[in-house]
């Protein structure tokens, strides 16, 4: 092997290093009990498989003045990711649908206003939402949650599926027509047989960025309704009592694992939304 | 034509309409609609509870005077120009290595990425672990044997805006890297090919030819990464929570604390105006080029 | 009654005017070809003719019915695509019988129509694979199952054969026109090629900027184009233009050719009466390639001309040599045997019984 070649698996595996170490210390102190973490070091290994820091933090953790653990915040994420993400998947298939085999006047005006709202910062719409998720009676609830990553997602599903629907050949949808088939009967009988891999890279994309969220978790949820996130910087953040670095860790684990599994079982699919959600049109 | 066929006709011109109608209606009021109410409130005199009046340019003004709000604009900036320029740097280079006909190229592309699956929360509270002075990285050195060896930045108010720089480049960094791997494998091979026949050696040929062609790619990377750095909330709440003080505030959690914990409400939205004017910044040139290219 | 009739019809997108008042009729059974250009209009007039596109003025009947504002799928009609359109998730049996499916044909029926269509175009075991499981040429058969299983009024062909390669589309061509003749249904098809509009069509409309330049059978638009755009786009290899001055000589007219460094005249033969207008000036002489021949015995009274040979092209039966008349290159169809060299002259024979001519201004056939 040559110099330059060993120069490069260096640096490659060194840089794989970096990030994993992360990882890597986040699951080793989860498993130390707090003496060994005072004792020993970040790299330092754990004596045995302890699981109690994780059994604290999925039960009993304090996140501020309730000591219920993760648990029920992980169950919210879970209530709020799976309507969200498959409400706002479906719109965006039909959005997507009629965006590029169903043009009419102004849909391409329609498609660029929905496209910018992709851009805007979120912090403009905050405050307006606030107060109409206070006049719905929605105001820190799921339901409120829920409402709001559907409607704030649409245009990334939309875009997806309209950017995947224009390379359907336009073709397709007229010889169907001409045998006779109408606008659903297309839409589910040609046009979403072959969505398959596109609805995969959208429910993964609104599933990671709804389960990530933390913005509007912290500002429109409170008390038994927050989602894991805002629970997870909760029980790092609260003041109270000793503080245990190994629950954290064990927290942080189980706030991350539902997108990391997600990652590693279809990365492919991950990556490609990844790109697509970004390079924007 | 008969009555008949001319209503269904006219439903099935009405149907792609009625489906995309609700998309329409919640884009037009929940996003165009909401900013100018946002607008509003930043021209009114809201504290506590939103107040409907004109009061021109009063939250602007107080914007402006206050010394926070200037701090967290050149965090911003700090923070902002760092993580971009070393996010297009590392993910360029890594891509660059990762094109070498690696061996298990999958699994280290897996690891390059995996960061950009979690939540900015769970990435600040690592870094916030591994950072802490007294059993994190400067613990484990001095360990090591180096008694002296000082590294406090997460506490040091001159310093903490770096560490933010670090963790968000461990997430972000990955996906520049895919980016750019994916255009390094879409260069034509013909056009390298040709450039050994002329007697050009690697690095010449990515010097020139390669790197050249991946404006595009560094483009696209360049907004998305900008478009990070000014949303960024979460990392900075999770690692630093704004300081200490509020010397690592940014215009997002200076949003957040005067729109919802302080109760000035018309300054919060003043803030978030002047984010979106950066936003608009950098989205019309590129909405320009993007259209200028289409057009071509 | 006519299998299809088109009046007046136009299509506008925005200010731009694609299609400026289309006229045309066939009758039941007849093989209609669109051909032009890219641009021209001709599949917008098919999409038109299918209700894929709105119809901006004027009408479309399909046998006794004004279908200008009908669905397509009540014009009973069936279209073949370009790109074949297979929906791609279907078996092939599934894309034959979709358009049955929909309109709620029984069962037995069903079966029944895609087995006997499956046996005319011998696809019978490809029924249960998916399209991308196909090689071009069968996805074509299928697409034409597809079609041939709605057994509408009319059939509609958006240049079928293009995406196929030289061979295949040679011989789907043929099957095509066979097809045709067993099943005897009307046929509108579009298509660029010009060989393709020679064999295929009963009649042809030559389309250009949205108009048809000149509609009829395929020999009579060969022989008889009305502009020189139709002359030009019509026969492979193109018709040749020769700008000559029109002398009035001692038994008539006579052009001037400049060939070889020698001025000639060359008679006039064909007494075409609208000629005598433009002497003392310029026309386009328009003459095709296999009425520049070598000197025969057979024609002892066609008009020789020595030429100066610049290239030579043998395409087996016959050889294409390219000399240059009045500064234009010109491309002549000589026998194989007749020999000679590049930067030689040679005698060549002109055939001026089915020559043509052409106002230089107008580009409009001169009678």
């Amino acid at each position: 092997m040559s110099l330059s070649r060993v120069l490069i698996y260096s640096l490659v595996l060194l840089a794989a290093v970096f990030y994993l170490l992360p990882l890597f210390v986040m699951l080793m102190t989860s498993l130390k009990d707090l003496e060994e973490i005072r004792s020993g070091t970040l790299l330092s290994l754990p004596q045995g498989l302890n699981f109690d820091a994780w059994s604290k933090a999925w039960g009993t953790a304090c996140t501020g003045v309730d000591c219920n653990g993760m648990k029920g915040f992980f169950w919210n994420s879970v209530l709020i990711v799976v309507p969200a993400v498959i409400i706002s998947t479906i719109l965006g298939a039909l959005n997507g649908y009629v965006l590029t085999k169903w043009r009419f006047r102004g849909s391409n005006l329609f498609f660029g206003m929905l496209l910018i709202g992709t851009m805007i910062p979120f912090q403009v719409i905050l405050l307006p939402m606030a107060r109409t998720l206070g006049f719905l009676g929605l105001a820190g609830t799921t339901s409120g949650l829920i409402m709001v990553h559907i409607i704030y997602g649409l245009a990334f599903t939309t875009l997806f599926f309209r950017n995947y629907y224009i390379s359907i050949p336009n073709e397709l949808v007229n010889a169907a027509r001409i045998d006779g088939a109408g606008f659903w009967l297309i839409f589910f009988r040609i046009v979403l047989p072959i969505s398959v891999p596109i609805v995969v890279v959208s429910v993964i994309w609104q599933f990671t960025q709804i389960w990530n969220d933390f913005l509007f978790g912290v500002v429109y949820s409170s008390g038994d309704a927050q989602p894991i996130t805002v629970a997870l910087n909760n029980l790092v953040n609260t003041s109270m009592g000793v503080k245990e670095y190994n629950v954290d860790m064990a927290a942080a684990i189980i706030a991350a694992l539902p997108t990391l599994l997600v990652y590693i079982v279809a990365g492919k699919y991950f990556v490609r939304g990844l790109t697509a959600g970004a390079v924007k049109g | 034509m008969n009555v008949s066929s001319s209503s269904r006709q006219s439903l099935g011109t009405l149907l792609p309409k009625i489906v995309v109608a609700p998309t329409f209606v919640v884009t037009l009021v929940f996003i165009y609609g909401f900013m100018l109410w946002n607008a509003w409130l930043s021209f009114s005199s809201s504290r506590m509870l939103p107040k409907y009046d004109w009061a021109g340019f009063i939250q602007y003004e107080k914007l402006f005077a206050n010394d926070r709000w200037w701090v967290a604009a050149q965090n911003l900036l700090v923070f902002g120009g760092l993580f971009i320029v070393i996010c297009l740097l590392v993910g360029l280079f890594l891509a660059i290595f990762l094109d070498q006909k690696i061996r298990a190229e999958g699994a280290i592309r897996t690891i390059y990425l995996y960061p950009m699956a979690l939540s900015f929360i769970v990435t600040g509270t690592v870094w916030k672990w591994i950072l802490n002075p007294e059993l994190g990285i400067q613990r484990m050195v001095r360990e090591m044997g180096f008694e002296s060896f000082s590294f406090d930045w997460l506490v040091n108010a001159d310093m903490a805006i770096y560490t933010v720089v670090l963790a968000g480049v461990w997430q972000s960094s990955g996906f520049v890297m895919a980016l750019c791997l994916a255009g390094l494998r879409g260069v034509d091979e013909n056009v390298v090919k040709a450039a050994r026949v002329d007697g050009a050696s690697m690095p010449l040929i990515y010097r020139r030819i390669i790197i050249p062609g991946l404006g595009p790619v560094f483009f696209s990377a360049l907004i998305v990464l900008t478009h990070i750095a000014i949303k960024s909330f979460d990392l900075i709440v999770a690692l630093t929570g704004g300081g200490p003080g509020y010397a690592t505030d940014v215009p997002a959690t200076f949003m957040y604390t005067y729109s919802f914990t302080r109760g000035q409400i018309g300054l919060g939205s003043a803030a978030s105006m002047m984010m979106l004017m950066a936003v608009v910044a950098i989205i019309v040139p590129y909405l320009y080029s993007e259209l200028r290219e289409r057009k071509q | 009654m006519k299998a299809l009739k088109i009046q007046n019809v136009e299509k506008t997108f925005g200010s731009i005017k694609v299609l400026k008042g289309i006229d045309l009729e066939i009758e039941p059974g007849q093989f209609l070809i669109l051909v032009g250009p890219s641009g021209c209009g001709k599949s917008t007039l098919l999409n038109m003719i299918a209700g894929l596109e709105s119809v901006s003025n004027g009408n479309i009947t399909i046998g006794d019915r004004d279908v200008t504002h009908l669905d397509p799928k009540d014009r009973d009609i069936a279209m073949v695509f370009q790109s074949y359109a297979l929906y791609p998730n279907m078996t092939v049996k599934q894309n034959i019988s979709f358009g049955l499916e929909i309109n709620k044909t029984p069962k037995d029926e069903l079966e029944a129509t895609v087995a006997k269509v499956a046996k005319m175009l011998q696809i019978e075991p490809l029924l249960n694979r998916k399209p991308k499981q196909l090689s071009g040429g069968q996805r074509q058969r299928v697409a034409m199952g597809r079609a041939l299983a709605r057994d509408p009024s009319i059939y509609l062909f958006d240049e079928p054969l293009s995406n196929l390669d030289a061979k295949l589309r040679v011989e789907m061509r043929s099957e095509i026109k066979e097809l045709h003749q067993r099943v005897g249904t009307t046929i509108v098809y579009v298509t660029h090629d010009q060989i393709e509009a020679m064999t295929l069509g009963d009649v042809i409309a030559v389309m250009k900027d949205g108009e048809i330049q000149q509609f009829g059978s395929p020999q009579d638009i060969y022989d008889n184009p009305k502009n020189q755009f139709v002359a030009g786009f019509m026969g492979s290899p193109s018709m040749n233009f020769v700008p000559c001055d029109v002398k009035q000589g001692m038994n008539g007219l006579v052009l001037v050719l400049e060939s070889g460094g020698a001025s000639h005249e060359l008679p006039v033969e064909n007494g075409i009466e609208g000629l005598s207008e433009y002497v003392g000036k310029k026309v386009v002489l328009g003459i095709r390639p296999e009425q520049l021949t070598q000197v025969s015995e057979d024609k002892p009274d066609t008009m020789t001309i020595p030429c100066l040979i610049e290239i030579i092209e043998p395409t087996g039966p016959d050889t294409m040599v390219t000399a240059r008349l009045n500064g234009v290159r010109t491309v002549c169809r000589v026998h194989p045997t007749a020999q000679s060299k590049v930067g030689e002259l040679m005698p060549l024979q002109f055939d001026m019984s089915k020559a043509v001519f052409f106002d230089p201004d107008t580009e409009q056939r001169i009678y």
